[in-house]
């Protein structure tokens, strides 16, 4: 089995130069703030890691986003790595700027493992068979889908499941912490009690809770939704004050975090926050986001959403309120950090996928409308 | 009583310290990098690289340290000698009292010279009217004029001083000045939080822009030149019995009285209010571990920021009573906002990142159950029957029962 021996590096920790002790701006803490230069983030260059033996990993999903980068990231390292899949989407895409050479080496690794992750009968039988090391649980929404994964391998190691901050419990007193409340009533309660079951199997767990992820390829309209609009010179239409605060976290230092989690001991059943370093409110990310795409700082116009009926639509990508997470706890028991800050990250978004011409949603302006007819009629 | 924060007792469980530790190693300085990376669950070898080189080769005589001994006098086994030049109101008045307790809790010399005379007005209200709890401890209380300070402390020398009164260069370059010459070894200062530049990418950590005319600026740009070991502490509100400035008694006034809270805006800004226990117990950490807090800037506030419709529903719960919330905009009333409100009407909202990354603090601060507190205190001074008037609520009110054109 291919094992590489890495670099040890550590990224998140450097020293400042000595000089910087007499600039009283600088300070001796490595806040990311001082990193805000655009990053080239290459899986094969920019990212070592401690050597680790090679795992057998299995990734649920794996065939877009989070995935892509991921199960990049693992294969680079020498692991095993098998999508479990049903094979509606491609196993693997060519990522924008991924050279050829690389992508044909990805590819000629990933291995498929086809089926339905509903089909537990199947799920059992296949993952016994095969066993694995590692699962990397990337799109399980309900308990019961990972009692049989947990059930076919009784020596699994570690199981390392993507979960949501929107399982916290909504509050006045922020960020959130990973011991803060949890809501059972939420729209995510499912992966509440995935991470329930597993504490409860005692298996080696990990539960990474992201708040909004973006970057290249999102399915999720986040900054697609911005971008279309940028891109069309319509104004922002923003719920309410605009100040309500979100956090976005690149994908690309999601993926690293699931990486500085495996095999680590101090992951072992514990519940991390992932996301960007500072948070933002709203009419600061459409702000960033023109900023990131070279676009003119946008108009904002601001509406009660109580006044319309919006149906089914969902007129502003984000949740009413403030919703975001502190990132510490990984910062310091991992030593993880985002390396992305809001406005490169959405560079890094625009410039390999929108800018190019790609997105996943065609622009829907019907709610912005509708928004954009009351405001002229009042006026 | 305000006592140093437990992670500093985690400090015995480091095998190291049943015996002489290394030479090489100032133990105060090693041994509190063990106990930041025994809190919580950091681990040890991440804060291995953020303790300057200086800690290093700086060499002191070894202690013998009790490991059976996890009392907190036993941790400061470097005794200082610590001058506290602090304002004589304000809302940072009540930093000093808690600070000057703390240190004194733990075995250090503590001296509060406050600004002005001791028999003015000012010092009829708290917490200058319990200074007495300074002196029951053994601190020694005197009161003058800081630009006089070399007369008033003639002959007395120091360790460490903290500024708790000077907002601009003018005020603190005489007390800086005298302590570098009489041989202070490390200054800190209080600042603000205040001075950062508003941003929409929340929130405040050391290092972002500040306003560059702000005059605590200016303060500590100079203490970072003369001093070898300084530290500047950015606070925001606090809450805590002896304040001087009144918090969340403004609200407690409404709630108490059935009438409703004016708040400006939206009410969704969220701001920091602290237990001063908590700014107490990070700059006594930062004076027992001198080393790896000096060059640095400290975010002094807990880690949790609330929104201010949050406030009032949390004192409102903290008095067992229903409260009435009323957004308003002040420009459109006609009032101003500093006089109408006690916080910033914006997002003044600041994370303390270097104390817990670089000090291994962990604030102690519970808005809900410190509130409960308060009130308790609110209602046992009386203030809750206390006459009142509210003048400018009432114009607040009065204005929004116009119908506002759209």
């Amino acid at each position: 089995m291919a094992r590489l021996v890495l670099h040890h590096k550590q990224p998140s920790f450097s020293l400042l130069p000595a000089s910087s002790l007499s600039d009283f701006h600088a300070t001796r803490f490595t806040s990311t703030s001082f990193q805000y230069k655009r990053k080239v983030w290459q899986p094969k260059g920019g990212l070592r890691v401690t050597a680790l033996s090679s795992k057998k990993i299995l990734i649920m999903g794996g065939t877009r986003f989070i995935g892509l980068f991921l199960s990049r990231l693992l294969v680079k390292e020498g692991h095993e790595v098998t999508l479990f899949t049903r094979g509606k989407a491609p196993i693997t895409q060519q990522l924008p700027g991924e050279t050829d050479t690389d992508y044909a080496d990805f590819s000629s690794k990933i291995l498929h493992l086809k089926g339905d992750r509903k089909d537990y009968d199947f799920v059992k039988t296949s993952l016994s068979a095969r066993g694995f090391d590692v699962v990397y649980d990337i799109n399980g929404r309900e308990a019961e889908e990972v009692e049989p994964i947990l059930d076919a391998l009784p020596k699994l190691e570690q199981y390392i499941y993507c979960s949501s901050a929107g399982v916290y419990l909504k509050s006045d007193l922020l960020p959130h912490f990973e011991t803060d409340a949890v809501d059972p009533k939420s729209r995510h309660k499912g992966k509440l009690e995935t991470e329930s079951l597993l504490e409860s199997r005692d298996v080696n767990y990990t539960s990474i809770r992201p708040v909004y992820i973006y970057g290249p390829l999102n399915y999720n309209p986040v900054e697609e939704w911005f971008f279309h609009r940028l891109k069309a010179g319509r104004p922002i239409p923003i719920p309410n004050s605009g100040i309500q605060i979100t956090q976005l976290g690149h994908v690309k230092d999601l993926a690293t975090a699931f990486i500085k989690v495996l095999g680590n001991e101090k992951a072992s059943k514990q519940v991390f926050n992932i996301s960007g370093d500072k948070y933002v409110t709203f009419a600061g990310l459409a702000k960033a986001c023109a900023k990131a795409a070279g676009f003119p700082e946008p108009e904002i116009i601001h509406y009660n959403p109580k006044e319309f009926d919006f149906g089914k639509k969902k007129a502003f990508p984000f949740r009413d309120q403030h919703f975001f997470a502190s990132v510490d706890k990984a910062k310091s028991v991992l030593g993880w950090k985002p390396e992305f800050d809001l406005v490169g990250g959405l560079a890094d978004s625009y410039n390999l996928d929108f800018g190019r011409g790609t997105f996943r949603k065609e622009a829907d302006f019907f709610t912005d409308d509708m928004i954009l007819g009351k405001s002229l009629v009042l006026t | 009583m305000a006592t140093l924060h437990s992670s500093s007792c985690l400090l015995f469980t480091s095998p190291t310290s049943t015996h002489h530790p290394p030479p090489s190693l100032s133990p105060t300085s090693r041994l509190s990098l063990y106990s930041a990376s025994t809190s919580t669950s950091a681990s040890s070898h991440s804060f291995s690289l953020s303790i300057s080189p200086s800690f290093l080769t700086r060499p002191k005589s070894s202690r013998r340290l009790s490991l059976s001994s996890f009392k907190v006098k036993a941790i400061a086994a470097d005794k200082k000698k610590v001058l506290i030049v602090n304002t004589n109101s304000g809302g940072h008045a009540v930093i000093g009292f808690y600070f000057a307790k703390e240190l004194l809790g733990s075995g250090h010399e503590v001296t509060i010279m406050t600004v002005g005379e001791e028999s003015s007005d000012k010092m009829k209200k708290p917490p200058f009217n319990r200074f007495s709890e300074i002196v029951g401890a053994g601190g020694k209380t005197v009161w003058g004029d800081p630009t006089e300070i070399g007369k008033v402390l003639e002959g007395v020398t120091f360790d460490v001083v903290l500024d708790n009164n000077g907002k601009d260069l003018d005020a603190v370059r005489p007390v800086a000045d005298w302590a570098k010459s009489s041989g202070v070894k490390q200054f800190l200062f209080i600042s603000s939080a205040g001075i950062y530049k508003s941003t929409e990418e929340p929130p405040h950590v050391e290092g972002d822009v500040v306003k560059a005319d702000a005059g605590h600026v200016g303060v500590e740009k100079y203490i970072s030149e003369i001093f070898s070991s300084w530290a500047s502490f950015r606070p925001q509100y606090m809450t805590g019995s002896g304040n001087n400035k009144d918090c969340e008694e403004w609200f407690f006034d409404r709630i108490v009285r059935g009438r409703p809270v004016p708040i400006p805006g939206s009410g969704m800004q969220l701001t920091n209010i602290s237990h001063v226990r908590d700014l107490s117990s990070m700059l006594t950490l930062a004076v027992e571990n001198s080393s790896a807090a000096s060059g640095n800037i400290f975010n002094c506030v807990s880690d949790r920021a609330v929104t201010l419709d949050g406030m009032a529903k949390l004192c409102a719960k903290a008095a067992g009573l229903p409260v009435e919330i009323v957004h308003y905009d002040p420009k459109a009333v006609g009032v101003d906002a500093k006089k109408a409100f006690p916080f910033r009407n914006m997002h003044f909202y600041a994370e303390p990142r270097a104390a817990k990354d670089i000090l291994g603090w962990q604030p102690s601060t519970n808005l809900p159950e410190d509130l409960k507190e308060r009130y308790e205190e609110y209602v046992k001074i009386g203030r809750d029957k206390k006459p009142m008037k509210f003048e400018v609520d009432d114009k607040i009110l009065e204005s929004l029962k116009v119908p506002v054109a759209v």
